[in-house]
């Protein structure tokens, strides 16, 4: 079956939020994406493509719904289909027969229409991408289909008719009577005539609610009469077609959502000013320009909080970040920064920096220690000895490690030696990482682990920078007229 | 439709009010003028008479108008000329008024507040809608009438044009238009049954037609209002032999749907009534807003003229002459028996009027005896200058001055405790927020300024701050004790003649009397605090 998220056929999507979601605030992120969405597509996200081939298969889609154009036609397709859901919707739930036929044939209009809108606008833009182009192979294929064809001009012609049926209704208190034909507008005249540029429409009353009322049945009883064949056609196409829609095509309607969304989302992101590019993935080198935490950029679009990019690289020979600083200086944000980088470039998305490069990596572990607890102590260590345990299985190599601030509550020699076992056998398992700590020691752990510092300005406020570099310690009346600016000299430059 | 009876063209709302407003009511004692507005005192055949009804809306009125100042001459004199019309027809300007409130407190019985608060019952609103339209549709017309029967005996381009609006915004069109559409949903509003003679009843009846499609799910769609409209007829009994008869032939009939029991359809053709008489109505919207819009503001407005004759009664009760004053140069001000309203209001009308010139003056020093009418006179000038800049007539026999829509009074307010700051400290902020909100035409009435230090001090502070803004062109009235800081200013003054700057002293006769009047004068040395502090405490104590 065609899909735009996986190269190889699979049988089943993870529905279950990863772990490191939590860690790296990528569960903030994604639910702001959802949260601008009209349905709920978490779970497109938590899905991570599982080999290489995969990863490439959808950036390279990405790139391509990039172009200029192309998101509209994704999102009217995606919004009719939405119009067609709607009537589906509507259609189950209600019980008169004939307002069922008629709800069928709106829906299946709106099918048509999406399918055949996309093949149109698609049709005009040659696609490189392997999924892109798979995608005008099934579109071509679906609408060339001969029963397609015919029950596309079944659908046209019934929703046609319908649309051209008017009635007279004539209201006298105590009865209505129904005619066909339509009337003269002169009331509504009049009303435009009295009052010029007036921009009320008259509304029906009982399209508030799905179903129909008294009165309508009634004067479609009175209707059906006059139009037999319609309504009895109406009821052959229903039972005829009652399933009509490509698996396909609803797949399709759900995963191009995961592209659309991360788009819609990143352009209002980068009219804020924030940058995005298609990492570079290759080779052994981990580098980035101008990576921030996106997390915190979208926290920053309400609080108005600077965010400071920063540069990072790591070369083939180095293994592990270990950054260390004044607290509050940016270590975590800067870690997370860097799994998110991981993350996205995973799902073959845009990543939140100026430029990227960066290597395949199997997996993401994160270890986040849990916020000051009122656990003890020893609680709190076990726990953290508990959740690094699964971590550190035998299976692992390659992967990318985000460690934040283990062993806070052990004393300071244990942590060490503790802390640069961790780091060893990570190392030791051919995995690359950052870990954030207090302890300056473990900077010196081992030859391939490179030192990082958040940086402070001459007056020791964090600048929120973080930079190859030693860990070291840390150092550590006016008269009243002039206060209201009322001297002779201030009040003259007030008037300058 | 704008009513237009303060600013020619002006919106309202889009004028600012004094920096400072509530400071300038307390400095001047302006609300013994809002009192005299609303205080309903009419002079018939050279007698004052009191009525004790009081109207609080005229004092509100007077002062919503007064806090925000006129910008050009050309204002103050369409005020003052509606204001003469009003003087000498003030019948037609009571009616106008009354006929406004009558309007506002049907519309007000019939629930304009009520319909924000509470459950909402969309069908009673609806009807009150078209109640209120109908009122202010007669009202319209009342207005029409009222201004047409005076219009001979007006002449003001405020009234005139008032009159030519309603005459094409409220046309014989529109108004037959807007009946025709009453008389078509009378039903709705209408419901009663009447006996037209004994045992003939007679009610209210609707036919409506309505030309609609099919929307999804086969209901309607794309309605358009074919007919509305309401027809007297002979009264059914719902539940009689008649309607059940009339119900039976209806539902035979094989076009027809009967209503006749079918309490589902009838709870339906009432929304679909409601409906089409909700969207007639809502057509109206814009009809009924302005025309509410319309009433409010004419009843704000006219009531403004309204409390300002108020205060001429009161002007003339207690003998106090009036004029309308003179829009002159900017830096003009010359005044003949100007006196200060609100203490001659007070104190029944015994107070002394000052005359003079100061014209080419742009800074005012005022010094001399404590008690000698120094702040008097300072008031009576910002009195007269927020009058004259809302339009009034002040209590003058002449009055001319330049406009100050920046106008600022900073007099030092003893009854302040300040708790947190010291009172010079407060007294600074002021000024420094002054000086912030200063603009193009601005007047700074300064009373006793910087008296909360010691001499030194204050003089320093005032030497400092009115010299600069002298020298910005700001026009400065200021009362001081600060002799240092007068002699200074007195003293580097060449000619006083010529210079721009007036010295002014309460005059004193040589027998030590103090006549009230300010005279151009030398700084005096000699406070005259220290006689008083002798007369009062000294010799009391001997």
């Amino acid at each position: 079956m065609f899909s735009l998220l996986n190269k190889h056929d699979i049988n089943e999507m993870q529905a279950e939020k990863p772990a490191f979601f939590l860690d790296l605030n990528i569960d903030q992120i994604i639910d702001k994406i959802s949260e601008d969405w009209v349905e709920d597509i978490r779970e497109l996200y938590y899905a991570l493509p599982t080999d290489q081939e995969t990863e490439d298969y959808r950036r390279a889609i990405f790139a391509e719904v990039k172009k200029e154009g192309i998101l509209p036609v994704l999102m009217e397709f995606l919004e009719l289909m939405r119009q067609r859901t709607a009537c589906m919707e509507r259609k189950e739930k209600v019980e008169d027969a004939a307002q069922k036929h008629v709800w069928h044939i709106r829906e299946a209009a709106y099918y048509v229409e999406a399918l055949e809108m996309l093949k149109d606008k698609l049709g005009e833009i040659s696609f490189q991408s392997e999924g892109m182009m798979g995608l005008m192979e099934f579109l071509a294929q679906c609408v060339s289909d001969a029963e397609y064809c015919a029950f596309k001009e079944e659908v046209f012609k019934l929703r046609d008719e319908l649309a051209g049926f008017r009635m007279l209704l004539t209201y006298e208190k105590d009865r209505f009577t129904v005619s066909e034909g339509t009337g003269k507008g002169t009331y509504e005249d009049f009303l435009s005539e009295c009052f010029p540029g007036r921009n009320k429409m008259f509304k029906s009353p009982f399209l508030s609610t799905p179903d129909i009322s008294d009165l309508e049945r009634e004067a479609i009883r009175v209707f059906k009469k006059g139009h037999k064949d319609f309504f009895n056609g109406a009821e052959r196409f229903y039972k005829k077609h009652k399933k009509y829609a490509k698996e396909e095509v609803l797949l399709l309607q759900k995963e191009m959502a995961y592209y659309a969304a991360y788009l819609k989302f990143m352009l209002k992101m980068q009219e804020n000013g924030f940058e995005f590019c298609t990492p570079a993935v290759s080779g052994d080198r981990l580098s980035a320009t101008g990576l921030y935490d996106l997390a915190l950029a979208l926290a920053s679009l309400e609080s108005g909080r600077k965010v400071v990019p920063n540069d990072v690289d790591l070369w083939p020979e180095e293994s592990f970040f270990v950054v260390t600083g004044p607290n509050q200086g940016g270590k975590t944000t800067f870690a997370r920064s860097l799994g998110q980088l991981v993350y996205f470039t995973k799902m073959g998305l845009d990543i939140p920096a100026r430029a990227a490069l960066v290597p395949y990596y199997k997996k993401i572990l994160t270890h986040f220690s849990v916020e000051e607890s009122v656990e003890t102590g020893r609680g709190k260590l076990m726990d953290e000895l508990m959740r690094l345990r699964p971590m550190m299985g035998d299976e692992q190599a390659g992967e990318f490690v985000v460690i934040n601030e283990l062993f806070t509550t052990a004393a300071n020699y244990d942590a060490c030696i503790m802390g640069k076992k961790v780091l060893e056998y990570f190392i030791d398992k051919n995995c690359k990482g950052i870990y954030v700590t207090h302890l300056n020691e473990l900077s010196k752990a081992c030859p391939s682990v490179v030192s990082l510092r958040a940086a402070v300005d001459e007056n020791l406020v964090p600048t929120y920078i973080i930079q190859r570099s030693e860990a070291g310690e840390l150092a550590g009346a006016n008269r009243q007229v002039e206060k209201y600016g009322l001297t002779y000299r201030q009040i003259k430059e007030r008037f300058l | 439709m704008n009513v237009n009876l303060l600013y020619a063209h002006n919106d309202w709302t889009s004028a600012k009010p004094y920096f400072d407003w509530y400071g300038m009511v307390k400095d001047l004692g302006l609300d013994t003028l809002f009192d005299a507005a609303k205080q309903d005192a009419v002079v018939r055949n050279s007698k004052v008479i009191y009525t004790e009804h009081e109207d609080p809306f005229l004092a509100q009125a007077m002062k919503k108008v007064m806090c925000v100042p006129l910008n050009k001459k050309e204002e103050v004199l369409y005020r003052q000329e509606i204001l003469k019309d009003c003087i000498r027809h003030e019948d037609f300007a009571g009616k106008l008024y009354v006929l406004a409130s009558k309007v506002l407190a049907d519309w007000e019985k019939l629930g304009r507040k009520k319909s924000h608060t509470g459950v909402r019952d969309t069908k009673a609103e609806l009807i009150t809608d078209i109640q209120v339209l109908r009122l202010l549709v007669s009202g319209m017309s009342e207005v029409k009438t009222l201004l047409l029967e005076n219009l001979d005996g007006l002449s003001s381009r405020g009234f005139l044009t008032l009159y030519a609006r309603i005459n094409q915004e409220f046309s014989q069109d529109v108004q037959e238009n807007l009946e025709k559409i009453l008389n078509d949903l009378s039903f709705y509003a209408d419901t009663s049954v009447r006996e037209v003679k004994r045992n003939v009843f007679i009610s209210n009846r609707p036919r409506l037609q309505i030309d609609c499609g099919l929307a999804d799910g086969l209901k309607f769609g794309d309605m358009k209002l074919e007919s509305i409209e309401t027809s007297v007829k002979a009264y059914t009994n719902p539940y009689g032999i008649r309607a059940k008869l009339q119900g039976r032939i209806n539902g035979m009939l094989p076009n027809y749907i009967s209503l006749y029991k079918n309490t589902s359809l009838q709870e339906d053709a009432a929304n679909l009534e409601y409906q089409a008489v909700s969207y007639v109505m809502s057509c109206c919207s814009g009809v009924l807003s302005s025309f509410g819009y319309f009433f409010d503001q004419l009843h704000f407005q006219i009531g403004f003229y309204l409390g300002a004759i108020n205060i001429k009664h009161l002007m003339k009760r207690y003998l106090l002459d009036y004029c309308f004053p003179e829009v002159g140069e900017r830096d003009s001000l010359h005044y003949e028996e100007l006196k200060e309203v609100v203490m001659s209001m007070a104190q029944g009308g015994k107070t002394v009027g000052n005359t003079g010139n100061l014209d080419g003056k742009m800074l005012a020093i005022i010094t001399g005896a404590n008690q000698g009418g120094k702040s008097t006179f300072l008031r009576s000038v910002g009195i007269a200058q927020v009058m004259m800049q809302c339009g009034l007539m002040v209590a003058a026999k002449r009055f001319c001055s330049g406009l100050y829509p920046n106008f600022f009074t900073h007099f030092t307010r003893r009854e302040d405790s300040a708790m947190n700051s010291g009172r010079l400290d407060e007294e600074l902020r002021r000024m420094d927020q002054i000086i912030s909100n200063l603009g193009k035409d601005s007047l700074i009435v300064l009373n006793e300024s910087f008296a909360t230090t010691t001499e030194k001090e204050g003089s320093a502070i005032a030497y400092d701050v009115i010299k600069a803004l002298k020298e910005e062109n700001i026009k400065i009235l200021t009362v001081t004790h600060l002799l240092s800081f007068a002699q200074k200013m007195y003293d580097e003054t060449d000619d006083v003649e010529k210079s721009d700057i007036a010295f002014l002293s309460a005059e004193h006769l040589e027998d030590g009397t103090r006549t009230f009047k300010m005279i151009p004068h030398e700084p005096e040395l000699t406070s005259f605090g220290l006689e008083l502090f002798e007369k009062i405490i000294e010799n009391h104590e001997r």
